[in-house]
């Protein structure tokens, strides 16, 4: 009676709605394009899960910048004048003050030729903010240290193909019920990386579309309105960005005096009583043509959706607010929040950090089963295995010892250093046909292990107690080469108890 | 707020996924109620997110806490194992292989890539065109459907053998989405 029960229950079970044929068809997709952007991928990941943590990482850096909770109107006005005299006449100010997502004031002056940033102090000083490490880190994550639009298009097109590779993984993935809590550690390799690569990938999966959704699109973003304005407007990219972006107004270089900032900041603030300020912008401050806008954001919106602007006479411009903005504008604004994890301070910043660490791994495990799966079949492939270690093991090693020589040389150039290690160790990698993948992946994990800790007691042993928040990184470090040591401590007696 | 929401959506998704955890491990599909308050705790934490901290914010804080929380859950019942061999049951289905040819790989990549994704834009622009609304709308929602168009596009043409059938299909749909697009454009 059992027998039958269990055997009607069974051939009620969901089967997957895909033919084992197809099955396998589309398993060969993922293979093919897994491996062709493995590498890509895996450094995108890599330097995102890191950049996450950029507010951070910059204070880490500079540990006497400022960092305050708030900012007086009159002291964010004094900041303005300030950055204005430090800056040409044609740059753009940006003041961002302090949220309940984010610590600390900051401004940047920019122009086609200049950028500079200042941390401001409560009274409104600035002090430099040249946070080498962490500037070098997010251009490798947005465009690789290539120019511009080509590395953005390169770095979109890793997001396609990180998208598809989600897409195909699920729907090769007929066990996807079967296997949902199975995690199989030990034993056989592939087994194990498999259940890695299938668990991380299926549980996160929310989470990975989303960030490789933001990614790519922030990507192509230049490839699209390119095309469209093609298409529509002859080429003429400046009229897509109108529709986004109200045009400058007409050029006037004659010095004006400042408006009173702080009194716009306060008209601002009356305008929209549900919002509180968090950034300003001062386009050409200090000439006729002017243009100062406040943007305010509400607690359960994710972007800022109230803005005042006003002309060089402080005079009111234009006033919007949430209700007048439409649904296209609102999405844009979030795209860079949900991709970065800006819109909830340190809790969100962890858990970016936790599933970009689990992309990490869902990519390296699964370039690891090819691997595993032609030695199986008695065709291992020894060159790739040692590559894939030292790309695995290696760029947060390469990237650990940037940060060392940012530290100790802060006028090294990080991008040539980034790519000639890279280089070098792929290189050796390839040649080091005497020494094994597993022997090696080793090897980039003592170094990993060693400047983790070199990182953490170099920067943060000076700073014990005197200010304690640079130390947050200084912990965070000290845990990671802890705990790789302890694994790598473990690993060694397992093998000699097994010798 | 924000911390008391992420620590409670973070247990919330380790009890969501133990519940689902529990049905899953009688396999005989006959805990409905399991699965149920599973996907329950899962959909009504997400929910009560969204209403509390903010529709989008809520939402986006609820699927990364959550899926820690369940990776927690896998990550608590490991299993470690001794035997390197696979038993039956154990293998996952194999990729298709077909022998190698330089040809059909660049055919492949032409196909996957450039054609691919002028076959998304040619679809997503003509969303843009022909959807009803603000235009700023109309290119967002465009632009967003590209990157995922172009994906399906990539995963189509990699698995399908007949690699003429996808050039014209991607080639075809490149023309008539362009075309049409262009058209709705011109009006």
């Amino acid at each position: 009676m059992n027998d039958m029960k269990a055997r009607n229950s069974r051939s009620r079970q969901w089967r997957w709605p895909i033919s084992p044929e197809t099955v396998r068809a589309v398993l060969s997709s993922h293979s093919v394009l897994g491996l062709a952007f493995a590498g890509i991928i895996y450094l995108v990941c890599l330097t995102g899960t890191i950049a996450v943590f950029a507010p951070d990482l910059e204070r880490w850096e500079i540990p006497a910048a400022p960092v305050i909770s708030s900012l007086s109107d009159t002291a964010a006005a004094r900041a303005i004048a300030e950055g204005a005299r430090h800056a040409p006449a044609d740059a753009t100010l940006y003041l961002s003050l302090p949220t309940p997502a984010r610590d600390g004031a900051t401004l940047v002056a920019y122009s086609p030729t200049f950028e500079r940033k200042w941390a401001v102090a409560a009274d409104g000083a600035l002090a430099d903010m040249e946070a080498i490490w962490t500037e070098f880190l997010i251009h490798l994550h947005v465009n690789l240290h290539l120019p511009r639009s080509w590395g953005e298009f390169i770095v979109g097109l890793t997001g396609v193909a990180l998208l598809s590779s989600l897409v195909s993984g699920i729907l090769a993935h007929p066990r996807i019920v079967r296997d949902a809590f199975h995690l199989r550690l030990g034993g056989s390799r592939r087994l194990q990386e498999a259940d890695l690569h299938n668990r991380l990938g299926v549980w996160a999966l929310p989470f990975h579309f989303a960030l490789a959704l933001t990614g790519a699109l922030l990507g192509l973003s230049t490839v699209i309105v390119a095309a469209l304005s093609l298409l529509l407007y002859r080429g003429d990219m400046g009229k897509v960005y109108e529709l986004f972006l109200d045009p400058p107004p007409p050029v006037d270089a004659r010095a004006v005096p400042m408006p009173d900032i702080a009194a716009l900041i306060a008209d601002a603030r009356a305008r929209a009583p549900g919002a509180q300020p968090q950034s300003l912008m001062v386009e050409r401050p200090g000439r006729a043509d002017m243009r100062i806008s406040v943007d305010g954001g509400r607690p359960r919106l994710l972007v800022s959706q109230d803005e005042t602007r006003f002309d060089a006479r402080g005079a009111m411009v234009h006033d919007e607010h949430p209700q007048d903005i439409v649904t296209g504008t609102r999405l844009l604004g979030g795209i860079g929040q949900i991709h970065f994890g800006w819109f909830g301070g340190l809790p969100v910043r962890l858990a970016y950090g936790l599933l970009g660490l689990a992309l990490c791994v869902v990519t390296s495990t699964g370039v690891t089963i090819w691997l595993a799966r032609r030695r199986d079949r008695g065709r291992p492939a020894p060159r790739w295995e040692r590559i894939w270690a030292t790309v695995c093991w290696g760029q947060p090693a390469i990237l650990a010892l940037t940060a060392l020589l940012a530290l100790l040389t802060p006028t090294a150039p990080l991008p040539a250093a980034w790519l000639g290690l890279t280089i070098l160790s792929i290189l050796a990698a390839a040649l080091a046909g005497t020494i094994s993948a597993d022997r090696l992946s080793r090897g980039w994990r003592w170094a990993l292990a060693i400047l983790l800790l070199a990182l953490a007691l170099l920067h943060g042993v000076p700073l014990l107690g005197k200010d304690m928040a640079p130390l947050l990184v200084d912990a965070l470090l000290l845990a990671g080469g802890l705990g790789l040591l302890a694994s790598l401590l473990r690993g060694q007696k397992a093998r000699a108890v097994a010798i | 707020m924000i911390a008391a929401a992420s620590l409670a959506l973070l247990a919330g998704g380790a009890l969501g996924a133990s519940l689902l955890r529990r049905s899953w491990q009688r396999r005989d599909r006959s805990a409905i109620g399991l699965i149920a308050g599973g996907w329950g705790v899962l959909a009504g934490l997400a929910l009560a997110s969204a209403v509390l901290i903010g529709p989008v914010k809520g939402l986006a804080l609820a699927l990364a806490l959550q899926g820690i929380g369940a990776l927690v859950v896998v990550w608590s019942s490991r299993v470690r194992r001794k035997a390197a061999r696979l038993r039956e049951g154990e293998v996952a289905p194999e990729p298709l292989e077909e022998p190698g040819r330089f040809w059909r790989g660049v055919l492949r990549a032409l196909l996957a890539g450039p054609l691919g994704m002028t076959a998304a834009m040619g679809i997503a622009f003509c969303i843009t065109v022909y959807l009803p609304g603000d235009p700023r709308t109309r290119i967002v929602l465009g632009g967003m459907m590209m990157p995922v168009l172009w994906g399906l596009a990539m995963t189509w043409t990699l698995a399908d053998r007949r690699l003429l059938r996808a050039t014209a299909v991607l080639a075809g749909t490149s023309i008539v989405g362009f075309g049409l697009a262009a058209l709705g454009g011109a009006a």
